[in-house]
């Protein structure tokens, strides 16, 4: 399943080649890899931040201040500093965590939305930024009919690389304390789970993949404000399509990323309307949250079970059901 | 930098720290009854405003006199909110899915104010917006004064209203504990839903004197929640007293930075020094320090 | 059902989408640059119908419309009617790059022109690039979008680093015994206004005035009180401040109105152009002498302006007072390409940018059009403006025949 689904993503741009749809692809490749890495701290341990936009804006601005303070011409050369963006995002987590993780959980929100809004302050107002002016980065010299490719191929690189890290981390011993942690972080700590030091670890190494590709960003769209990388909406969004597709789970964060992103490109660029898109999002939204609490993938898999369940009621009083129904 | 422009954003921080103190504990109330965050909070403080406008400038009412319509029409809206949604959620993920579902509350008032309203920043208008009186030298807008005796008047009657009434004294036991209260035979559920009611209500007198000192639009909720989160976090959510502290510090600080230093440090200043608290005192300034939540 | 079969089923599914995504796929590319006769000739646009600039964005959709609609009365560009093919982008830089890659790969328009705000033109140009096209804009004049090396990017409109010239030029020549002794200057730290407050300090500050106070202030500020409180406890003679909206300047207004405060100069660097926007939100009595630099107002005598502001009147109602800016820049950037399509006699994209580049004067209803190698219009000249009772009028430069006498000092709030 998961292999087809490679196959399926590996082709795409190939077959699909406007570059208006590999566009949005590029975009939407990017948040479902950001949601997964986010997954993989906020889903597995319960602790929800909304300061995630923290890294995504330091990797862009790693990107943007070493491509072109090193006057790097434009091209396929820039990639290599998308690993670096990431280290930086790393680096920058640290401090960040271990500020943030000495409270709970309710509080951890807040904080994380705090230390947000110090960043985004000084990404506008330090001497180093380009403060409001922004970032311009070298002029890449690919044409429409190619310049999406490459983006694409980085871009999918990072959504499997975050979705082996989940897995790995899931399967770990480590993953499992982060989940101890959701379940009963009290227990856990009873338990000798080194709580502490399991969430800093956890947190940081998921500021890895959001770091490099809020860089790859920067080297898409070749110019960064500080309030476009530094969004708020980014940190609230992708919570969102975690929770959409299954917080806590592999592959919610990967559909609610695919599915959110995709729709609401498509959709702005359909329909002007920008009051009625807010509505309808929000009610949509709604009815998710409350017809399928654990969203799209809690919600599918539970049906599933109820199905299967009522099958086998029903084979149990009508023997005869098992014959017709193998 | 001269003495007198610091007693001035002082004073004013003071003046204005009080009716933000009145939005936000209306969340820690209702986060403290039903451990319930209420995200839309702040787009129900706009629809609160644009209810006065409307009032004001289609039926020519005074945007005081309008209250007496607009805080029970929010209340009905919070009454509605909880029998509606609220009591849909359950179970241990209660309080991140009720972030969830008031934040989609809030998409859905937003667009619609949008669509009624325009984006167009509007401002309330009375006599007393634009003029001011002298106090020890210094201007003071007769709004700021005016709704700072609001704010205090009807914190005044919350407090009485907890600490004089037997309803209040059901309230108090929910807040102190849930379980506790349902034993002791308090009808929590009736309970919740008047506090939300209630929590909501006082946007309506809150939304009133925002939208008489600040230019808005429904997108201004997002600044007015963020800034009423972090108030309620600072005071230690649930508690009241730490509200009231929390957002007069808050509002304070940053009118005094701004002159002292730069506007632009005042958020930041403010974000920094919650951190701080945080990091030294993990339940807030006033807030009861509980193990299982935080 | 077993594992295999679940397999089975799901490649089943995947090949159906597969087929459907092939379908979907069309021929990517620009389209040719000869239009058939009797075709339109399409030109695609991506605004802000949503978002933060939207309020500029629906004026800037006025602009272009009213531009089709003049130029289609004489017969179009070249003979073919003008088609606008408009998209919204609500005021993202993902999505303003998404949407000019469907403009041109989808609806093959045949030109392309600026998105609203510098934020947005450049993620737009450089989108636009890669496909040969070139990018008129009327909204883009922030010094960072002529420092990236786009050839293919112009800007119609004044470069915004140099508005505030004539009014600081204007305060330096006072006489000595009129001459304002101190200058507030507050900003919001936006590209558009940071850039043009340095310029103007430099030459008032040479001319021997003090900087009684200089702040910038985040724009995302609601409550302007306890900033303008510092103003007006400087007392500053002259105001300087750095704003886009209508509010800003209106909270700044009312504040010092609060504070009994009213200095002898008050110029914004947006807000009082609105026009009635403006005016109604303050009242016409706190308008009186408030200022503002701008390269158009509405009973400007430049080629087209009468015209334009005509069927602007006839189409949305109103008066001259009433025309934003935003529409004049919209309607510049068309006129730039009409003589440009006319000059080469076709839609070829490359023949634009090379003769727009190639030091040719064009007239648009803001004035000349001059594109140096950056695509900055050093042609523009920076007027100033000035609320006079119930008129907005041209004061500054002074050498200006037209130019009517500034009224200074500004007289107190609500006198």
């Amino acid at each position: 399943m998961w292999s087809l689904a490679l196959v399926v993503l590996v082709v795409f741009p190939l077959i699909v080649t406007n570059p208006t749809y590999t566009a949005i692809a590029v975009s939407t490749l990017l948040f479902m890899a950001c949601t997964t890495s986010w997954n993989m701290f906020s889903g597995y341990s319960g602790y929800v931040s909304l300061g995630s936009a923290i890294f995504y804006g330091c990797g862009a601005y790693t990107m943007a201040l070493v491509s072109s303070h090193a006057h790097m011409a434009g091209g396929g050369a820039q990639f290599w500093l998308v690993p670096l963006a990431g280290l930086v995002a790393m680096v920058v987590a640290v401090p960040v965590g271990a500020i943030a993780l000495r409270v709970r959980r309710h509080t951890f929100v807040v904080i994380t939305i705090a230390l947000f809004f110090v960043f985004q302050t000084l990404a506008i107002n330090a001497s180093f930024t380009g403060g409001s002016a922004g970032i311009s980065l070298p002029l890449i010299p690919w044409l429409f009919n190619y310049y999406n490719l490459p983006f694409y191929y980085v871009a999918l690189g990072m959504v499997v690389f975050a979705t082996l890290l989940s897995a790995g981390v899931r399967r770990s011993r480590f993953g499992l304390q982060l989940l101890a942690i959701r379940d009963d972080e009290d227990r856990a700590l009873g338990l000798g789970v080194r709580v502490t030091a399991v969430k800093l670890t956890g947190f940081t190494m998921s500021a890895f993949t959001i770091g490099m590709a809020g860089a790859v960003y920067a080297m898409f769209i070749g110019q960064i404000y500080p309030q476009f990388v530094f969004d708020p909406t980014f940190d609230i969004t992708v919570a969102l399509m975690a929770f959409l597709g299954g917080f806590g789970t592999l592959l919610g964060p990967l559909l609610g990323g695919l599915i959110l992103e995709a729709s609401q490109q498509y959709l702005v660029l359909s329909f002007s309307n920008g009051s009625l898109y807010l509505i309808l999002f929000g009610v949509l939204f709604l009815l998710v949250i409350l017809f399928m609490p654990q969203g799209i993938v809690g919600g599918v898999s539970q049906w599933w079970a109820l199905r299967a369940l009522k099958r086998e009621m029903v084979s149990m009083t009508d023997p005869e059901a098992v014959g017709a129904n193998p | 930098m001269n003495s007198s422009a610091l007693i001035h954003a002082l004073l004013d921080g003071v003046l204005t720290g009080s009716v933000y103190a009145l939005m936000a504990t209306g969340l820690t109330l209702i986060f403290g009854v039903m451990n319930i965050i209420n995200i839309a909070q702040g787009i129900l403080v706009i629809l609160g405003a644009y209810l006065s406008y409307t009032l004001s400038v289609h039926f020519g009412i005074d945007l005081f006199a309008g209250l007496v319509i607009t805080i029970p029409t929010l209340f009905v809206v919070g009454i509605v909110v909880e029998r509606f949604f609220m009591t849909k959620l359950k179970g241990p993920e209660r309080t991140s899915m009720s972030i969830l579902v008031t934040y989609a509350i809030a998409l859905i008032i937003e667009g619609a104010l949008n669509m009624i309203y325009s984006i167009n920043d509007v401002q309330l208008k009375a006599w007393y917006v634009n003029q001011s009186f002298r106090v020890f030298g210094l201007w003071i807008p007769y709004i700021y004064m005016f709704g700072f005796f609001l704010a205090v008047a009807l914190l005044g009657a919350l407090y009485v209203m907890l600490y004089r009434t037997r309803f209040g004294a059901s309230i108090r036991a929910s807040l102190a504990d849930q379980t506790a209260a349902a034993l002791i035979g308090i009808n929590v559920k009736r309970v919740s839903t008047i506090c939300f009611g209630l929590g909501v209500a006082v946007t309506a007198a809150g939304g009133m004197v925002y939208g008489a000192t600040n230019a808005f639009n429904a997108s201004t909720s997002y600044d007015l929640i963020s800034r009423l989160l972090t108030i309620i976090v600072l005071g230690g959510m649930g508690s009241l007293g730490g509200a009231l502290l929390a957002a007069i510090l808050m509002v304070t600080l940053g009118d005094v930075i701004a002159v002292v230093w730069s506007p632009i440090w005042s958020t930041p200043t403010y974000f920094f020094v919650l951190v701080i608290v945080l990091s030294l005192r993990p339940q807030g300034l006033v807030g009861k320090l509980s193990v299982r939540e935080a | 059902m077993n594992r295999k079969g679940r397999n089975f089923r799901a490649l089943g599914v995947t090949s159906v989408a597969l087929a459907s995504l092939a379908m979907m796929a069309t021929s990517s590319g620009a389209s040719s640059s000869t239009i058939a006769k009797g075709k339109p000739v399409t030109i695609g646009i991506s605004l802000s119908l949503s978002g933060d600039f939207s309020g500029d964005g629906s004026a800037f959709k006025q602009g272009y419309e009213l531009w089709r609609d003049t130029v289609n009365k004489t017969g179009g560009l070249l003979g073919h009617k003008v088609k606008l093919d408009i998209v919204s982008d609500a005021s993202s830089p993902t999505q303003v790059v998404t949407n000019y890659q469907k403009l041109i790969s989808l609806d093959h328009v045949n030109l392309t022109v600026g998105p609203f705000s510098s934020l947005l033109s450049l993620p737009a140009a450089r989108a636009v690039a890669r496909y040969g096209y070139a990018m008129v804009e009327g909204a883009g004049g922030a010094p960072s979008v002529f420092q990236a090396g786009l050839t293919n990017l112009f800007d119609v409109s004044m470069p915004v680093k140099d508005a505030l010239v004539p009014f600081a030029t204007w305060i330096a020549s006072l006489p000595a015994n009129k001459r304002p002794k101190s200058v507030a200057y507050v900003t919001t730290n936006d590209a558009f206004t940071e850039p043009q407050i340095p310029v103007a300090k430099k030459i008032i500050s040479a001319a021997g005035v003090k900087t009684a106070y200089y702040s910038v202030f985040p724009a995302e500020t609601t409550d302007y009180t306890p900033i303008a409180d510092a103003v007006a406890a400087v007392k500053a003679q002259v105001v300087v401040l750095g704003s886009v909206d209508v509010p800003t300047v209106s909270a700044f207004m009312q504040a010092f109105e609060q504070a009994h405060y009213s200095p002898e100069a008050f110029i914004a660097t947006g807000g009082p152009d609105q026009g009635t926007a403006f005016s109604s939100v303050v009242g016409i009595k706190n308008a009186d002498g408030m200022m503002v630099p701008n390269a158009w107002y509405g009973s400007a005598t430049t080629p087209g302006s009468a015209a334009m502001v005509a069927a602007y009147i006839k189409k949305y109602g109103g008066t001259a007072a009433t025309v934003s800016a935003d529409v004049a820049e919209a309607y510049s950037v068309g006129q730039v390409i009409d003589q440009a399509v006319t000059a080469t006699k076709g839609f070829d994209n490359a023949k634009i940018i090379k003769y727009l580049h190639s030091g040719v004067t064009l007239s648009s209803v803001q004035g000349p059009v001059k594109f140096d190698k950056l695509g900055e219009n050093n042609q523009a000249t920076a007027f100033t403006f000035q609320w006079q009772g119930k008129n907005f009028v041209e004061v500054n430069p002074t050498s200006n025949k037209a130019a009517k006498p500034i009224l200074f000092p500004k007289p107190v709030w609500g006198k």
